[in-house]
């Protein structure tokens, strides 16, 4: 089933208007300022310069459904029922990983449960890349091939509406009784074929200088003082935690009033000082370099053997918002690359 | 599934001044809290902060559960300032615990100093109350000096046991006070025992560098790495394996410990950091 490209955003907005849709708000992004300033998320309100298309927000998607401030005890939470749309597919597999993380059999975050239970997700391939794009270095493609409710596929000037659950179902029929759509679409499969495989091929040009790694284990054993060469312009400031879409470390902000204990979580990050500090004062990371050595092993090495998945969707977010300009494809492939020399861990102790 | 953040609210019905730096809060939950020793509660002193502790008390009493505490930090300054019939919340129990069922019938040594006698006298109180179960229990117990020797009052009473054999030194006797038991690191106590270090376990609790010299020592008299059992501190945040503070490598003192084996863990790096 298709419709006319432009008709998706229509249709979104006259579900806002017109109050139609089993949702009361649609988040999606635009771009704040004229120009090619990124897209950031907003509420769809008004006339801004949505974008369904074009390449992931700055927000990663967990601002969405696990956010920076969240009471968590007791929960008073009344969740918005939400349509999120334009979601790139490097951040449906962070949520997938978050998922995984705060959903599990011993484990249920009962606010993130909560958003994701009342959120659509309306996913869309990507049809441009920013400069630090690279989910085909992490083993992902710029459009979203499960974890989505509905996905947008771009073919001409043409939109491929394609189901993902039972919820993406309704929702087409909802379109359906709003939009003029048409269901031969064998010719535009091709054309989005062909489309997602040239953006696929922007992707591999623009990263050429870096290999899919095969084996991220050797970054464990390389020794402190390459560690210490990659960290070396590093603040600490935390940034590339707080934007990455698969980052959930936690504070439990203790804002208990009298008589009654409250609860609130927040972001922590492991680039901090304070991160794993205990009462004494001792830290088993008290330098730099090796916070900036747990938040790589975590992503590629920890959370691989966590959740069977990369902590790292390519994203490039970390790139954008490093102050250092610290770029997490050479970190990678700098310390996969240099001979291994001397690098017991026990280095590290 | 409940809200794994909820907090149980307890009262402070007595505190006990262990030490100049060390008190155990008697606390009475709201409802009481079934653990096993070893485990931990996260323990919140109301628009202060939380910190993860093992209670002292025996896992076979949950009306009443002791916590001790030694003054180090922000929270613990706080709830060294505590008074009874202050609320303080719970969380918990989080984590694992000394495999009692591994102990029946061995000659069990217990290795501990400063404030990580806490979670050894639950482990203590524990096995008192089925003692006949083990063969015998030979704990070890230091402190800096004798005015920072905790569970005075108890100690009489642990030695009127036939199987039990509590050994305890201080580092050192400073001017003034008074001390007829050993004067020695507490590892060094290692040398007047006998035991049978092949098929038995041995538990550790204490410092830093106390666990670490310790293990060392133990697996020098001929302990096995999988029978030494560590209760490792780090910074247990969560309580259940979500914000990562704690990671020791690809585990979590909160959830795969805080008890571990040596074996577990001798490979992760900083673990007695």
């Amino acid at each position: 089933m298709h419709i006319k490209a432009s008709e998706f955003l229509v249709f979104l907005k006259r579900c806002v208007q017109e109050g139609i849709g089993p949702f009361q708000e649609v988040v999606l992004p635009a771009r704040i300022s004229e120009g090619d300033s990124p897209p950031r998320l907003t509420r769809l309100e008004g006339e801004k310069a949505y974008v369904l298309d074009g390449f992931r927000p700055v927000d990663p998607l967990k601002t969405v459904f696990y956010l920076a401030r969240e009471q968590v005890y007791p929960l008073t939470l009344r969740p918005v029922r939400r349509l999120v749309a334009g979601v790139k597919a490097c951040d449906l597999r962070a949520l997938a990983l978050l998922d995984q993380a705060l959903m599990n059999k011993d484990f249920i975050d009962p606010a993130y449960a909560a958003w994701r239970e009342n959120t659509i997700i309306v996913s869309a391939d990507c049809t441009a890349i920013a400069p630090s794009c690279h989910c085909t270095l992490t083993g992902g493609n710029p459009y979203a091939e499960a974890g989505f409710d509905l996905n947008l596929v771009w073919a001409g000037d043409r939109t491929l509406l394609e189901p993902g659950s039972d919820r993406g179902r309704a929702l087409l029929e909802l379109v359906r009784a709003q939009v003029p759509v048409e269901t031969d679409d064998a010719g535009l499969r091709a054309e989005a074929a062909g489309r997602r495989a040239r953006l696929v091929g922007s992707l591999k040009r623009q990263n050429a200088a870096y290999e899919r790694p095969s084996d991220y284990s050797p970054m464990r054993r390389r020794e402190q003082a390459a560690w210490k060469e990659e960290s070396a312009e590093c603040v600490g400031c935390g940034a590339c935690t707080h934007i990455c879409p698969t980052c959930y470390c936690l504070i439990l902000n203790e804002e208990s009033g009298a008589g009654q204990f409250v609860k609130v979580r927040s972001y922590d990050s492991c680039q901090w000082q304070g991160y794993a500090r205990v009462a004494s004062g001792a830290t088993p990371r008290p330098k730099m370099t090796d916070r900036f050595r747990n938040r790589y092993l975590c992503k590629f090495i920890y959370m691989q053997g966590d959740f069977g998945r990369l902590g790292c969707t390519g994203c490039g977010r970390c790139i954008d918002a490093c102050p250092a300009g610290i770029d997490v494809r050479s970190v990678v492939k700098n310390l996969l690359d240099r001979p291994a020399g001397g690098g017991a861990e026990a280095d590290h102790a | 599934m409940r809200n794994p953040y909820e907090i149980i609210p307890a009262m402070i019905h007595d505190i006990v001044q262990e030490s100049p730096t060390i008190r155990t809060l008697r606390l009475r939950p709201d409802r009481p809290i079934a653990f096993r020793t070893g485990q931990f509660i996260e323990l919140s002193i109301p628009g202060v902060g939380e910190g993860p502790f093992t209670p002292s008390s025996s896992h076979f009493v949950s009306e009443v559960m002791d916590v001790t505490i030694m003054k180090a930090g922000y929270v613990t300054k706080h709830i060294h300032r505590t008074q009874v019939g202050d609320r303080v919340g719970l969380r918990g129990p989080y984590g694992t615990w000394y495999p009692l069922e591994k102990f029946e019938g061995k000659d069990l040594l217990i290795l501990g100093g400063g404030c990580g006698l806490a979670p050894l006298r639950s482990l203590f109180l524990t096995l008192l109350a089925e003692v006949e179960k083990y063969r015998s229990v030979t704990f070890l117990a230091g402190a800096k000096t004798p005015q920072d020797c905790i569970f005075k009052d108890e100690v009489t009473g642990w030695r009127k046991y036939p199987n039990v054999h509590f050994l305890r030194a201080v580092d050192v006797i400073p001017p003034g006070e008074n001390w007829d038991e050993e004067v020695c690191l507490v590892t060094k106590l290692l040398e007047k025992i006998q035991i049978d270090t092949a098929h038995n376990p041995a538990v550790v609790c204490g410092p830093p560098v106390m666990m670490k010299f310790g293990t060392r020592d133990l697996l020098k008299m001929g302990y096995r790495e999988d029978q030494i059992y560590l209760s490792m501190e780090k910074k247990m945040y969560c309580g259940f394996g979500q914000c990562r503070h704690c990671v020791m490598g690809e585990y979590y003192a909160c959830k795969h410990g805080p008890v571990f084996t040596y074996a577990q863990i001798k490979n992760e790096e900083a673990i007695w950091d």
